[in-house]
């Protein structure tokens, strides 16, 4: 490393500094702050400093070990062909107005879907027969080409609380049907960050992801990240801001047709 | 009371027999690496999810650690190359399948906490006084770069290069992480 003066120094330590900010607040911090090897072996010591440093030691958060234990117990009472994503980071998934669906999506929804079925056929009425999981073809680790689409109905127009949010399910994918000052929107209940499902807090007004902690206001944008954090002072209970910033909710298309809200649903 | 067993031979359950038992461990030993909590937790589920589709469970407790500790030491690997720039190996290609314990080896997990602390130290204590405190201050006691330069009495700006020579120094000594 040869040495620089100041000056020189100074773009690079601002850049860094992103970097520490993110790992010392207890965030994600980002490898696109790192400029060269020497800053990754600089990375990797602060990283380990860092660790050191716990007072708690890297005692693991209770609830992450429940909820690991959870998803280990479903994938090995069956669901265990279905591979879990790896983490994404930000900007790779979540074209606005597009879902896609991956296999596991799929797999989940159908199970969650066929539950939710069962327990109260009547809050969701399909306008077309969706063609049944069972059997279906795809191709391993891409995502799925959808053979059409159908407008499936996941609410009555009645039952959206205004300024709240209504959790549907179909066979592709789950979401939320949002009404705020008369509009209808749906959200996809997909989290940007690694895909946990959303939930809605009636208090907060807000889809909140249980995995990392991530809020996102009915807008389908994330609303404790650091941007909002500073212009905010602050968000709703939270001791600190959500370390990365992730791409908007998906918005399926919806339509309203005599008193249903429907959604546009891909079919395989 | 007989009941028909026609079960096979892994018992159900044992997978969350070696959860419970290692799920901590296994967080401390990626946390201690990575640094930061959400990355650890990401790895750690990493990591058990490949061990309810890949794992043995009939094999003996301390190849199941050892296949444990690998699986993880390759996941950081890969967490750090991103850092690096260097292309991503898959856990697969790295430790293929089942690798058993080498004979006599032991695989039990360092101890973290104590040995760590120690290790910042000895860090520091290599440093010029100037570039130990201010890491002091930003990691051991967690002041903000705003907080820090006041303490030390300098700008902003220059809290942030000074941190930045710091580390740069501090990771030329090397070793840190044994």
């Amino acid at each position: 490393m040869a040495e620089l003066d100041d000056a020189a120094l100074e773009p690079r330590a601002e850049r860094f500094e992103h970097y520490l900010d993110a790992l010392l607040a207890g965030g994600r911090p980002s490898p696109d702050d790192i400029e060269d090897t020497d800053e990754a072996e600089m990375a990797r010591l602060a990283a380990e400093m860092s660790a050191a440093a716990d007072p708690e030691h890297g005692a693991p958060d209770p609830a992450f070990i429940e909820q690991l234990r959870m998803r280990m117990r479903q994938a090995d009472e069956g669901i265990a062909a279905v591979q879990e994503p790896l983490p994404v980071r930000p900007g790779i998934s979540g074209r606005a107005g597009r879902v896609r669906v991956t296999r596991r999506q799929l797999l989940a929804a159908a199970v969650t879907g066929a539950a939710g079925m069962a327990a109260g056929a009547a809050a969701m009425t399909v306008v077309r027969p969706v063609q049944a999981t069972e059997g279906l073809i795809w191709d391993d680790g891409t995502g799925l080409v959808p053979s059409g689409f159908d407008w499936v109905s996941v609410a009555l127009v009645k039952d959206v609380p205004e300024g709240g949010a209504l959790r549907f399910s179909t066979p592709a994918f789950g979401g939320y049907v949002v009404k705020l000052n008369g509009e209808i929107w749906a959200l996809s209940s997909v989290c940007t960050h690694m895909g946990c499902t959303l939930q809605f807090r009636t208090d907060w007004k807000d889809l909140r992801c249980p995995c990392h902690g991530a809020s996102f206001n009915l807008e389908g944008q994330l609303a404790n990240g650091r941007t909002g954090w500073r212009r905010n002072g602050g968000y709703r209970g939270d001791q600190r801001p959500y370390a990365i910033d992730l791409p908007d909710l998906v918005r399926p298309d919806v339509q309203v047709r005599d008193g249903h809200v429907l959604v546009k649903t891909p079919h395989f | 009371m007989a009941e028909p067993d026609d079960r096979p031979a892994a018992e159900p359950g044992r997978f969350e027999e070696i959860y419970d038992e290692q799920v901590v461990s296994i967080y401390r030993f990626v946390y201690a690496r990575v640094g930061n909590r959400p990355d650890a937790e990401d790895l750690t589920a990493q990591v058990f999810m490949r061990a309810v589709e890949q794992l043995d469970t009939t094999r003996d407790r301390g190849q199941i650690v050892s296949w444990l500790y690998r699986v993880s030491q390759n996941a950081i690997s890969d967490y750090w190359r991103a850092f690096y720039r260097l292309p991503v190996i898959g856990a697969d290609q790295v430790a293929p399948g089942w690798e058993p314990a080498q004979p006599g080896e032991v695989r039990e997990r360092p101890a973290e906490g104590v040995a760590a602390t120690q290790r910042v130290r000895k860090v520091l204590e290599q440093l010029p006084a100037r570039y130990a405190q201010v890491l002091e201050l930003r990691f051991l006691q967690r002041l903000t770069v705003a907080e820090t330069a006041k303490q030390m009495g300098i700008s902003h700006g220059n809290a942030k290069i000074l941190q930045y020579r710091a580390l740069r120094k501090a990771a030329l000594l090397g070793d840190f992480d044994g």
